[in-house]
């Protein structure tokens, strides 16, 4: 049995959104001449334009390097990055199971964040060995002694000696390198066994096929060998290995404990999911690696193509979305008033509005997007029961029994000075108080039980807008609960417009149908005739507003000059237009669908 | 027949929501720029010489604030060089503020037959907040100047603080003193001029208070006589512009002097707005054009309905298929089906219902195509 390269070291980082982690991998990647200086762009590993605009992490993005430490050696560095958000767990569940170690940052700032604790929790299953960084020593108000206090009192490390850097000003990154060399320890296997291979994430390539990020437990693979998808079955010849480099550097093998990819003229992009494990076609009979949990998403929504012959590109952009996001799920779906589209499930709402952007920008198609809903549980009177997470789909309320509705288990962390509002926030969306602990003089710990559907509105943006952004919040499925709920339906121009459609309790539907109809009425545009907009429980009408046909809308002078300046006007006009969808009679602005998710009016 | 607009960029004093090209500055130019409008009278002229000018109309800034030679010249200018018709309909703008009988009487000798007056308001506070340089007693005296002449008066809705009561005031004082044309425009504040920062600061009533008043104002031209043929224009029988219904015809007119449009030859093209390059492209015989589009067949149908449907005439089918060989309601199938609920046909015409016709917008972005 031949043991892995002893001078080969896997990690990933662990932070919390804004602690550096992207910037510490910069400097690291820069340090060890991964990169020239010149050559760098900022932030090389977040390589979508929307992780760049929103300085976070979506994708794992894996890049190898090579480094000579102090005791003379060089060794190898596989650093495969992480998100840091909640919605994206099992991303890093995935890039957790490819490394033997992580590291830790920590803004010396804001100490350890909610967030941050909930990837460690995972890294420590994983028995990954954990390396604490303190970053941002450059800022006045660091305090690096408390946040080393924090680590070791909340998770129990070691911080005697820990890194402190400044990742900003390239301070002390060579600490950084020492201890991955140190601490980190190389990966295990066996290079003489048959293949086992990991896949921990892949896209689709025009050219090459899909690409599979894999981690090698055991054995090698190299150009030509026949190898086999474990859990699909199929079989490829491999025409090309290599390494991150971080953009792909082919080479003649992989070994056992290494990272990098694989292609092999794989067509499609279901047939080799993430998870899997890659094996030799020689050995068919290996047993495969441990997939990953499987994930459940929690939000769903509707996604519509804003013109309705364009389906077809929709469902070509969110096929090859799936190929690089394993959590994305979808279905066909029809709507009366939006017609062909997808239902799809998502990890939160961060992850949805992700995925929409990333539809709109990099296929370049106008979508409409309903409002996002959770999955119930319906159990019928005839004593059948089924989960429904389209409004639309909801049966009759006479057949309905009860219903119940996903419930979840959240923690908020908080400076004191603001437990007040956050109580009151958790009171105004049912949430039922748990517990609470002081984890220090400057932090509180709240337990909550919420129901999911109240979560998935406003419930971030109004508690970190009640909190000046100081709370921080995790949450986990905790089951379903029986509940008081009901469709409630909006009417345009006295139509119903399935795709407006939501489900509440039943105590909130009397408001929150107000504050939609007032909502509806500013959102959509005054047109020729005045629109009646209903809200309405099982026909019954709970609140009408109206949006008052236009009054005037005419270029009052039009002569000799004023021809030309006429028509542009009224093109810009159409091109307003062209940004709506047509509901029965109704022309409704493809934003007013995400109207819904307002409560409050801004 | 072509209509001719002759461009004069001067006035006293810019009102507030102006955004046309005029120099209160530049009065002393007014010679030379006008010896350089003569002479694209006469180039102009030579290239269309077959044609019969049917109406002429001074338009600017303020045609009435340059010594009166200078229109008494020009017109002279367009006898000489165009073929006017049996009896053309020659039009002059003129703010009261820069009236007297003497140039009166020039203009008639010049052949002008009809007067544009701009009234605007009865309301010296609402006028002195426009910018304007006259007072209501002013116009009043110019009306009395033009006593049994047929003149036009404007008059303008949507200004600071007006109501109903002020716009009764300033339709009476036109029709009781003799108007024989009332223009009702609503105020449109442009980016760039002063009043616009009142628009932006919510100061100036919405749209649907100017609806209010301009259907108020409405019922009141109607009592006075005056009937609405245009969206902003109501004339006593027989008194309807024909220099302006000639536009909404997509008829020819030729443009003459700085900024002026025309369109002539299915071609759009429109002077410089710079004074000096102006009268530099003449001196050096040139023609000042500084845009030019040939309109294509499709948009020239669109041009055609959109500017039919503001008049009441609407759009006559008959004329519809002389232009272009086909049947309008063939060539705009989907938008006539879309939006029919709001128009109204009898025989050969389709126009828009009255109540519609304000917010017209909304049905002719049904007919652009794209």
């Amino acid at each position: 049995m031949a043991k892995p390269n002893r001078n080969l070291r896997n990690f990933c980082i662990i932070a919390h959104i804004d602690h550096g982690k992207s910037t510490i991998a910069d400097r690291i990647m820069e340090l060890t001449g991964q990169v020239s200086k010149r050559d760098m762009e900022e932030q090389l590993l977040d390589s979508m334009d929307i992780e760049r605009e929103r300085g976070i992490t979506i994708k794992l993005a894996p890049v190898r390097m090579y480094y000579t430490a102090l005791d003379g050696q060089e060794y190898e560095f596989n650093l495969i990055d992480t998100p840091g958000h909640v919605d994206f767990t099992y991303e890093v569940s995935r890039s957790l199971a490819a490394c033997e170690g992580a590291l830790l940052v920590v803004d010396a700032t804001q100490g350890v964040e909610a967030q941050t604790l909930a990837n460690v929790y995972l890294a420590l299953e994983n028995d990954l060995e954990i390396v604490p960084v303190i970053n941002k020593i450059d800022l006045q108000s660091a305090r690096i002694e408390e946040a080393k206090q924090e680590i070791e009192e909340v998770i129990g490390l070691d911080c005697e000696g820990c890194p402190c850097v400044s990742a900003k000003e390239g301070t002390n990154i060579r600490d950084i390198l020492e201890a991955v060399v140190r601490q980190i320890p190389p990966p295990d296997g066996d290079t003489d066994a048959p293949l086992k291979a990991l896949i921990f994430d892949s896209y689709y390539d025009n050219y090459k096929g899909v690409i599979l990020f894999v981690r090698l437990k055991d054995g090698s693979v190299k150009v030509g060998d026949k190898i086999k998808a474990a859990l699909s079955e199929k079989t490829y010849d491999v025409t090309e290995v290599g390494a991150f480099a971080p953009f792909l550097q082919p080479k003649e093998s992989l070994q056992a404990g290494e990272v990098g990819y694989i292609a092999a003229s794989i067509k499609s992009i279901e047939d080799v999911a993430v998870g899997d494990t890659v094996i030799s076609a020689l050995f068919p009979d290996t047993a495969p690696l441990p997939g990953y949990k499987k994930v459940q998403p929690v939000v769903f929504c509707g996604i519509y193509p804003l013109d309705g012959s364009k389906f077809l590109d929709l469902k070509e952009a969110i096929l090859k979305l799936k190929l690089n996001d394993a959590s994305l799920i979808f279905e066909p779906d029809n709507s009366v008033a939006l017609g062909f589209g997808f239902r799809c499930g998502f990890l939160g709402l961060l992850h949805m509005e992700i995925i929409q952007e990333r539809i709109e920008r990099e296929f370049n198609l106008d979508i409409i997007t309903t409002a996002p809903s959770v999955s119930y549980l319906v159990h019928k009177t005839d004593g059948t029961q089924f989960y429904v997470d389209n409004p639309s789909h909801l049966p009759p309320i006479s057949e309905i029994d009860y219903m119940e509705e996903p419930i979840v288990k959240a923690e908020i962390y908080s400076p004191p000075d603001y437990l007040g509002s956050i109580m009151d926030l958790c009171q105004d969306k049912r949430g039922v108080f748990k517990d609470m602990t002081y984890l220090d003089a400057r932090r509180v710990k709240l337990e909550y039980r919420l129901p999911l559907n109240e979560i998935v509105y406003d419930f971030f943006d109004e508690l970190k807008s009640r909190t000046r952004g100081y709370a921080s919040f995790d949450y986990e499925i905790a089951g379903y609960e029986r509940s008081k709920l009901v469709r409630m339906d909006i009417l345009l121009n006295g139509e119903i417009c399935d795709a407006l459609s939501i489900i509440v309790h039943e105590d909130r539907a009397y408001g929150r149908g107000r504050t939609l109809c007032e909502n509806l009425r500013d959102a959509i545009p005054r047109q020729l005739f005045e629109i009646p907009v209903q809200a309405a429980i099982g026909g019954k009408i709970i609140a009408r507003e109206t949006v008052k046909a236009v009054r005037k809308d005419v270029l009052a002078k039009c002569y000799g000059g004023d021809i030309t300046r006429k028509k542009k006007l009224l093109e810009k006009q159409k091109e307003g237009k062209k940004r709506m969808r047509q509901i029965g009679t109704v022309e409704v602005p493809s934003e007013v669908f995400m109207q819904i998710l307002k409560t409050n009016k801004d | 027949m072509p209509g001719i607009y002759l461009h004069i960029p001067f006035c006293k004093h810019k009102c507030t929501y102006c955004d046309f090209t005029s120099f209160p500055d530049k009065l002393s130019f007014a010679e030379a720029y006008m010896a350089c409008l003569y002479k694209e009278i006469e180039m102009r002229g030579e290239q269309l010489k077959k044609e019969t000018i049917d109406t002429v109309y001074f338009g600017g800034g303020t045609p009435s604030v340059i010594d009166p030679s200078y229109i008494y010249g020009a017109m002279k200018q367009i006898k000489k060089c165009f073929n006017l018709s049996k009896n053309p309909e020659i039009t002059i703008e003129m703010n009261p503020g820069t009236v007297s009988e003497q140039k009166i009487a020039l203009y008639k000798k010049a052949g002008i037959n009809r007067f544009s007056v701009g009234l605007q308001t009865a309301i010296d506070e609402q006028l002195r907040d426009l910018g304007r340089i006259h007072t209501a007693h002013e116009y009043l005296y110019c009306a009395t100047l033009l006593k049994g002449e047929n003149f036009s008066a404007d008059v303008m809705l949507g200004l600071k603080g007006q109501t109903k009561e002020d716009v009764r005031k300033t339709i009476e004082l036109a029709a009781l003193s003799g108007a024989s044309h009332i223009s009702m425009y609503a105020l449109t504040p442009e980016d760039g001029t002063p009043i616009y920062t009142d628009y932006l600061n919510g100061e100036l009533p919405d749209g649907d208070e100017v609806r209010e008043l301009y259907d108020y104002g409405y019922e009141l031209l109607k009592k006075h006589g005056y009937h609405r043929y245009e969206v902003s224009n109501f004339a006593k029988k027989g008194k309807e512009s024909r220099h302006n219904l000639n536009y909404w015809r997509r008829g020819e007119y030729i443009g003459l002097g700085v900024s002026a449009s025309s369109f002539f030859y299915e071609k759009r093209f429109t002077n410089t707005f710079d004074l000096d390059e102006y009268m530099k492209c003449i001196l050096s015989g040139f023609l000042p054009v500084i845009e030019s589009e040939t309109v294509e067949k499709e948009d020239a149908k669109f041009e055609f309905v959109m500017l039919a449907l503001r008049t009441v005439y609407g759009i006559s089918s008959k004329k519809y298929k002389e232009a272009f060989g086909s049947d309008w309601r063939d060539d705009f199938k989907d938008a006539y089906q879309k939006t029919r609920e709001y128009l109204t046909e009898e025989g050969d015409i389709t126009r828009i219902k009255d109540e519609y016709l304000y917010v017209q917008n909304q049905i002719l972005t049904e007919y652009m195509n794209g």
